[in-house]
């Protein structure tokens, strides 16, 4: 069997607040392949980008538990010391957060800074490390000379590049994108995503796109993994998903997004997703699932369908299609 | 800020110990400017002030507060006085009619047991004549029973007779003393001290020299030449403690000072800092709301105060201009208004304009200056508060600064008054700790409790972190 | 690099034009104040008075005349010159002048006072001053900012521990200015204790080797300094490390951790870089702020320095030392600012480029 680039299993990831413990990534399980991209979708507040951010370990101070398993190549990543772990971050792993308006250093230059992790990372000189940033921020469409800019004399859209730029330019094994294009408007949105899909073509690397919106996913996931409550509720190839989701959120989900060229009535799933405080016992999402039934109340376990995809739901016990 | 706002911030405020504090100390400092005002009438005050000595000619110089006794082994006399025209005081006076001329005979008994000297002996006359000023003998007889002639003199219509202060009395004195005791005294004994002293070996050294307790008699025989004259006398044997203050270099009661130095340092420090940061906070609002030219203009007029030096400038107009307090109040909110203040708020204005709520407001049609003090203002008014209650602190003692540079109000009685007299009279190098202290202390007690207050608030409007 | 070169110069040169014009306006309503007393008149009438009769005693040609008949010459003479300088004319039109004057430093001469090497020249006295001012505020100023530096650092790593209650606990001691805990300081050690120096520069009489002089002014230096480091160095450790812990949870200081990058540079790169605007604006108040109290610590303190020599001038109502000092302050304060605007630029890219940028 060919190993996995990334695997993940039993990850938990709970954090301490004043109202109680969230559980924000509660035993979550996938696997990611070279070349791959994987995309997770969720509504905000699922615990995506806690997922995101446990993989590269950037806890924050109130962490209360951090367990499981996030095996890289062969390495198990939660068995590394911080100092080994400082090490694999951006080497291995990169990722482009959600705020990419604030992610830069404002009193540094765009250039210095994509340019940093070569630094620092593989112990290249200044000046050829600058020379690399000027060609990977013109890969990713920023005219060199804007590598003598600061952070403040770009666009919204530039400085997302930039950062794109800097998570490209050691070429890690993994890139994570959280939230990419969500700050931004619509038409430079569909500009990076058109970047994206050009990146990955000519290079092939691998991806973990966290993103709340479908349509947007659609364009780059080769699989899709469905964020519900802080758990994986389904885990499919992306031809399968889109052609035809099976758990009840997935269908919910897809429901509510309008296409363009059939007439659909859009749906809307009624209720709010649980807090992450105290989820309720047995299927999370059986509040709002207008297919629930007596046996929704335990929690179901991820249903293997023909090898290649997983469904939380009680509705795929017997591995046939239920409809 | 409607009352109920008010109601939840300050239960917020008592959450924080520190504010409790504060506030208490404020209760207090407001206690003392409430008493000093109802008790010592305004006019009242300035005149015990400046008058000084002609008010206060009773009291001590330099004298401790009275409590320090408490505190000492060897105890510091208090003050007696005597007065013929007091019966209760203890005086007695006797007129012996004759046929032209009349004799007469006052007499000062009094118990001293203390441990200490007196630090001054007086006497005043007032005596009723027409043409001849009646005579007087005045004799001084110790609780060992020596008689000692002090002086002869001619009473006028108001007299007195500075005893410690006399010289040649001084001298005959000593010269007494000497030969009790046998050996010349080394030093310049004063009245005071050889009028009082154990009349033995221990009179030699200064440090050494002892009071005699016991009884004292002043004796005052008076010939008056005209059957209508009289004569009435105080005497007075200073003390060297005084009330609960203790009193000054001009014998004044430091209370006096003490207390209305309250509510001049309150409202002088209130009163700036309220108009200094409601002044700001319009031009700052006026600036950023109306833009170009006057936001221009008044950052401009910013940088000029900015380079103006302040405490120089108000130095020099207090200097050539003579200012009562209150006039100096005015310049100093002038010379603040454009100060750096106006900056901040023009920044919190600025993010304020862009609210949806102000755009709303302008559709509708409410005018400039609607919106600048009906929706801009309260908006950011939380805000400044914590920095307003801060400030009065700094106002307090730019006054009590201005004081000790000698350039306060040279008539109303302050805490920076009171330390500037000590400093220059060197109260820390005589030992007058207490001149400094007392005055120093309500300084420092209400700087903190608008500190403290001023902290608390900083927390509540300004939470900077949000607690994890 | 050679763009932000160029928008840099331009900055610069654009604050130097404004703080001069401020300069000048503030100067001039100082001139303006001082003689809304007639004050600056009185003094020059004073001055030419004194030096035209000094001149026609002295003169060996009018020996022969009786001290009536000098006295009327001089008078006459007075008048004259009283005439030739305009100051039976409204104020309005000499103020430039003395604009001119004060502007180039040509401040007159004292009435009362003297330097210490006897001229008269209040840009001597103010000159021989100045040295001592600079230096201790300087080094109280730099303290401060070091120590507050430091400490603001080091607390915010250890946020929420008891060291850091304790200092917010203390910061409100920075109510009270420092110059008052100075006259307590001198209260106990050097009234009660007797450990450290009234005041003064060094000690009566000064030591003549060099080295033990430097020391005895460090020994004069230790109170005052001591009396402004009890006052503000709690607040502006707290506010530093306020600054500190505001600025580390920015979304770019999380994205250096992702990148690896080893904590001390994020320290130094994406924390402390950034915060050095506002620190900077800090430091800048209490520069400003240092020159006026300096007046008071001063005093407190006799050091010699333009705060006390201020207060003499004061005290003997000395107007052209007055006028002189606030004319200096005004130099002082307009320098600081520029000096500091430069920093501001050289230490954020906003400001030096402008943001409209790109």
């Amino acid at each position: 069997m060919v190993k996995h680039l990334l695997e993940v299993k039993n990850l938990y990831t709970y954090f301490k607040t004043r109202k109680g413990i969230v559980r924000a990534v509660d035993n979550v399980a996938f696997t990611v392949e070279k070349g791959e991209t994987l995309a997770v979708i969720g509504e905000s507040g699922c615990g995506k980008s806690s997922l995101a951010k446990s993989i590269i370990r950037l806890l924050p101070r109130n962490i209360h538990t951090y367990k499981g398993e996030i095996y890289l190549g062969n390495e198990d990543l939660m068995k590394l010391d911080e100092k080994k772990m400082n090490e694999v971050r951006w080497a291995k792993i990169s990722m482009v957060s959600q705020a990419a308006q604030n992610s830069l250093n404002p009193v540094i230059k765009v250039g210095q800074q994509v340019a940093e992790p070569l630094v620092i990372h593989e112990g290249i000189d200044k000046k050829t490390a600058l020379e690399r940033a000027r060609k990977t921020l013109s890969m990713v469409g920023i005219p060199e000379a804007f590598a003598e800019r600061y952070p403040f004399e770009l666009s919204g859209g530039m400085k997302q590049r930039a950062i794109i730029a800097m998570a490209l330019i050691t070429d890690p094994d993994l890139i994570i994108l959280d939230e990419p294009t969500s700050a931004l408007d619509v038409l430079t949105q569909a500009s990076i995503m058109n970047m994206l899909k050009t990146i990955k073509k000519e290079t092939s690397k691998t991806f973990m796109f966290i993103t709340h919106d479908i349509a947007v996913s659609s364009e780059l996931a080769d699989k899709v993994a469905v964020m519900y409550a802080g758990q994986i509720v389904e885990l499919a190839s992306a031809e399968e998903f889109y052609n035809k989701p099976l758990h009840p959120y997935s269908i919910k989900l897809m429901a509510s997004v309008p296409t363009l060229r059939t007439d659909k009535k859009l749906e809307f799933i009624p209720g709010a997703p649980p807090s992450l405080i105290d989820p309720p016992k047995g299927c999370r999402f059986a509040e709002r699932c207008p297919w629930r039934f007596e046996k929704c109340m335990d929690e179901p376990p991820l249903f293997p369908i023909d090898n290649r995809s997983f469904v939380k739901c009680w509705l795929y016990e017997s591995k046939g299609s239920f409809k | 800020m409607s009352v109920k706002q008010l109601k939840e911030t300050f239960k917020q405020l008592l959450a924080y110990r520190s504010a409790i504090v504060g506030l208490c100390i404020l209760c207090f400092i407001m206690g003392l400017s409430i008493y000093a005002v109802i008790a010592i009438p305004y006019e009242e005050a300035i005149r015990a002030w400046r008058l000084g000595e002609d008010v206060s000619i009773n009291n001590p110089r330099n004298a401790s507060p009275s409590w320090v006794n408490f505190f000492l082994k060897k105890k510091l006399p208090e003050t007696i006085i005597m007065d013929t025209l007091k019966k209760e005081s203890g005086a007695k006076k006797k007129i012996v009619e004759g046929e032209t001329i009349s004799v007469i005979r006052i007499e000062f008994p009094f118990e001293f047991n203390y441990d200490d000297f007196p630090s001054e002996l007086n006497l005043f006359f007032t005596a009723n004549y027409s043409e001849n000023a009646p005579y007087i003998t005045i004799d001084w007889i110790k609780p060992n029973g020596a008689t000692i002639r002090l002086k002869e003199m001619a009473v006028k219509k108001t007299d007195r007779y500075y005893i410690s202060i006399d010289d040649e009395l001084a001298k005959k004195l000593r010269l007494y003393l000497s030969e009790k005791v046998g050996q010349e005294i080394p030093y310049e004994i004063p009245p005071q001290i050889s009028l009082f002293a154990v009349e033995d070996e221990s009179i030699l050294k200064p440090e050494t020299v002892q009071v005699l307790k016991g009884k004292y008699k002043m004796v005052i025989d008076g010939i008056l030449f005209e059957k209508q004259s009289d004569i009435n006398s105080r005497l007075v044997v200073y003390g060297k403690v005084f009330g609960l203050a203790g009193t000054d270099h001009l014998r004044r009661d430091l209370m006096i000072g003490l207390l209305w130095g309250a509510p001049i340092a309150v409202s002088f420090g209130i009163l700036a800092s309220i108009s200094i940061s409601f002044l700001q906070m319009i031009i700052a609002a006026v600036s950023a709301w109306y833009g170009k030219w006057a936001d221009m203009l008044l950052q401009k007029a910013t940088e000029f105060f900015m380079i103006l030096p302040f405490l120089p400038i108000l130095m020099m107009i207090a200097i050539f201009y003579k200012l009562s307090i209150w006039v100096l109040l005015v310049v100093v909110i002038a010379l603040s208004i454009f100060g750096s203040g106006v900056k901040t708020y023009r920044a919190m204005f600025l993010q304020v304009k862009e609210l949806p709520y102000i755009e709303a407001a302008q559709t509708y049609g409410a005018g400039n200056l609607r919106i600048i003090f009906r929706y801009m203002i309260p908006k950011v008014l939380p805000t400044i508060i914590p920095s307003l209650v801060l400030s009065v602190s700094s106002f307090v003692f730019l006054e009590a600064a201005l004081a000790i540079l000698g350039l306060g109000d040279p008539v109303v009685p302050t805490w920076g008054k009171i330390i500037n007299d000590a400093y220059t009279k060197g109260a820390l190098h005589q030992g007058y700790y207490y001149w400094v202290l007392e005055p120093s202390f309500l300084l420092v007690l209400t700087s903190l409790g608008f500190a403290l207050v001023g902290f608390a608030l900083d927390k509540i409007f300004n939470p900077k972190l949000s607690e994890m | 690099m050679r763009r932000e070169l160029f928008a840099f110069l331009k900055y610069a040169a654009k604050r130097t034009v404004t703080l001069i014009v401020v300069v000048i306006l503030a100067i001039y309503a100082t001139i303006l104040v001082a003689n809304m007393g007639g004050y600056v008149d009185e003094i020059i009438k004073a001055q030419t008075r004194d030096s035209i009769y000094t001149s026609v005693f002295q003169n060996p040609a009018y020996q022969h005349l009786s001290t009536e008949e000098k006295k009327q010459l001089a008078e006459q003479l007075y008048q004259i010159e009283i005439e030739a300088l305009g100051l039976d004319k409204p104020f309005i039109y000499r103020s430039g002048g003395y604009l001119i004057s004060a502007l180039s430093l040509n401040l007159g001469r004292a009435i009362y006072l003297t330097s210490d090497s006897g001229s008269t020249a209040v840009r001597n006295i103010i000159a021989e001053r100045l040295p001592a001012t600079i230096l201790l505020f300087t080094t109280i100023n730099l303290t401060l900012f070091f120590i507050s530096l430091v400490g603001g650092l080091f607390l915010s790593r250890k946020y929420a521990s008891k060291l850091d209650k304790a200092v917010v606990t203390l910061s409100p001691l920075s109510s009270i200015p420092g110059w008052f805990y100075g006259i307590f300081l001198i209260l106990i050690f050097a009234a009660w204790l007797g450990w450290l120096p009234y005041g003064g520069l060094v000690d009566v009489p000064p030591p003549t080797n060099p080295f033990d002089y430097a020391l005895s002014i460090l020994k004069h230096m230790v109170l005052p300094i001591f009396s402004w480091l009890v006052a503000y160095s709690f607040i502006q450790t707290y506010t530093k490390r306020t600054f500190f812990l505001m600025f580390s949870s920015e979304d770019y200081v999380e994205m250096a951790k992702a990148k690896g990058l080893p904590p001390r540079l994020i320290e130094r790169r994406y924390i402390l870089k950034p915060t050095l605007p506002p620190i900077i604006t800090e430091f800048a108040l209490t520069l400003i702020g240092s020159w006026m109290g300096a007046i008071v610590t001063e005093r407190v303190f006799n050091w010699p320095g333009i705060g006390t020599l201020f207060y003499q001038a004061a005290v003997f109502m000395d107007s052209p030392v007055i006028i002189g000092e606030v004319t200096i302050y005004a130099y002082l304060l307009a320098i600081t600012v520029f000096i500091l605007d430069i920093v501001y630029a050289i230490v954020d890219p906003r400001i030096r480029i402008g943001v409209s940028g790109a």
